[in-house]
């Protein structure tokens, strides 16, 4: 089995003036399927970017196996980033065509599986001889979807994958990611704006905002760690004392708390006279990275 | 199984009540092979660890027991072990919440033990 992890170590990025991405620090372990996510903005992609030496970085280093990635063709030949893919190409229509795109990728990745990209195609229904700027959004990401899972590559990145794909093409990616992993075990990171339904894909899930990371543990851990807590407002108050109150939700004096602390002291909360109920993942997203926007 | 999970409740801890639900049924008797961690995770597309997990817990409970090399089966006795979880688990997930609820609608002792005996001869005669 692959042993090598890939790690971000100190991470500067800025874009002008503004800061992307501030003192990151990031360690992908071998072997698990991860799910990073993160507001409009902040900062996934160009994470992802830089993770995979196709962006450059101001401060830090990213190291695979111990090595650094930047221009190390043997430490990138182990990863995948399936870009999204865009109808323009510099000023012009991206004219290339899907065919191209699979060359390239043959071409690119040593482990290259044809034999599963036709199947793919087939399933997909993708016209190889198709210009890239006449598919439609679900179609361009199916074409990143075949990439990333018949690159076979140890760290396969795949970056909004759901985009634009309806409901059954959804589920349908999530299975073949899951049979994919099953059969090889190796390491996903998929970013995802769609959170529910993907939670239970992800062993692992990343939060990134405002360009640092402020998650990265088991899905399940964490999300076992947040409650809701409502009730008449003085009893919540009392119960969500010494707990860390991410946001509140009032209607006359009745008051809704999502709060996060450890078993022991949600237990306590369960005795008094007080509704607790659990999150799931987008909940718990909203409750860290809301800053009260939408409440 | 149940055909779909819910977010109510971890996933893991769901997988492991859906097991014992099947077992309770009869789906699986005793010393009867239960389906792998793979094929829980494609069959609910669920990450491969979390079904583990949820497998692990009634390996532990002694629900379940692993034969090297072949998977994991039903160990004789498992019956009752759930029942006997589930018997705890009825005290706190639903007498006490009952109890809780009966004393913030001012119910005295009496009459919520009158209302409770009224519902077992109701169901009795069904």
């Amino acid at each position: 089995m692959n042993t090598a992890v890939l790690s971000a170590r100190g991470v500067y990025k800025s874009y002008g003036k503004k800061e992307v991405l501030h003192n990151l620090d990031l360690t992908i372990e071998p072997g698990k399927i991860y799910g990073l996510i993160g507001r409009n903005g902040a900062g996934k992609t160009t994470l992802l970017g830089i993770l995979t030496a196709q962006n450059t970085l101001d401060q830090g280093e990213v190291t695979y196996d111990g090595q650094t990635v930047w221009e190390n063709q043997r430490a990138l030949d182990n990863i995948c980033f399936s870009r999204e893919l865009q109808p323009t190409l510099f000023s012009g229509q991206n004219n290339l065509k899907v065919k191209h795109y699979l060359k390239s990728a043959a071409i690119y990745y040593p482990n290259w599986d044809q034999e599963y990209a036709d199947r793919l195609l087939d399933e997909f229904k993708l016209e190889p001889k198709k210009k890239i700027c006449q598919l439609s959004k679900g179609q361009m990401s199916m074409v990143t979807i075949l990439i990333a899972l018949a690159s076979r590559a140890p760290i396969t990145i795949l970056d909004e994958p759901a985009a634009g794909l309806d409901v059954v093409m959804r589920e349908r990616f999530y299975q073949l990611l899951l049979e994919d992993y099953t059969q090889t075990n190796r390491t996903f990171i998929v970013s995802t704006h769609i959170i529910e339904e993907a939670a239970s894909v992800f062993e692992q899930v990343i939060i990134l905002d405002e360009g640092k990371i402020i998650e990265n543990c088991p899905t399940e851990e964490l999300i076992d760690q947040f409650r809701y807590v409502s009730g008449r407002e003085d009893v919540v108050d009392e119960v969500c004392r010494g707990l860390e109150v991410l946001s509140t939700h009032q209607m006359g004096r009745h008051k809704t708390a999502a709060v996060r602390g450890g078993g022991v002291k949600l237990d306590a909360a369960l005795s008094a006279d007080v509704d607790v109920s659990p999150m799931n993942l987008q909940n718990v997203f909203v409750a860290l990275c809301g800053h009260g926007d939408a409440q | 199984m149940r055909g779909t999970l819910n977010d109510q409740s971890l996933i893991y801890l769901q997988i492991a009540q859906m097991l014992e639900d099947d077992i309770l049924r009869g789906v699986y008797r005793e010393e009867e092979q239960v389906p792998s961690t793979n094929e829980l995770a494609r069959g609910y597309n669920i990450n491969p660890a979390t079904a583990a997990k949820g497998i692990n817990l009634l390996v532990a409970d002694g629900v379940l027991y692993k034969k090297r090399g072949i998977g994991m089966f039903v160990a004789s006795g498992a019956e009752e072990t759930v029942r006997r979880k589930r018997k705890a688990a009825f005290y706190d997930g639903f007498v006490r919440p009952m109890v809780k609820e009966g004393a913030s609608l001012a119910l005295s002792e009496e009459e919520l033990l009158a209302m409770v005996q009224q519902a077992v001869k109701e169901g009795e005669e069904k």
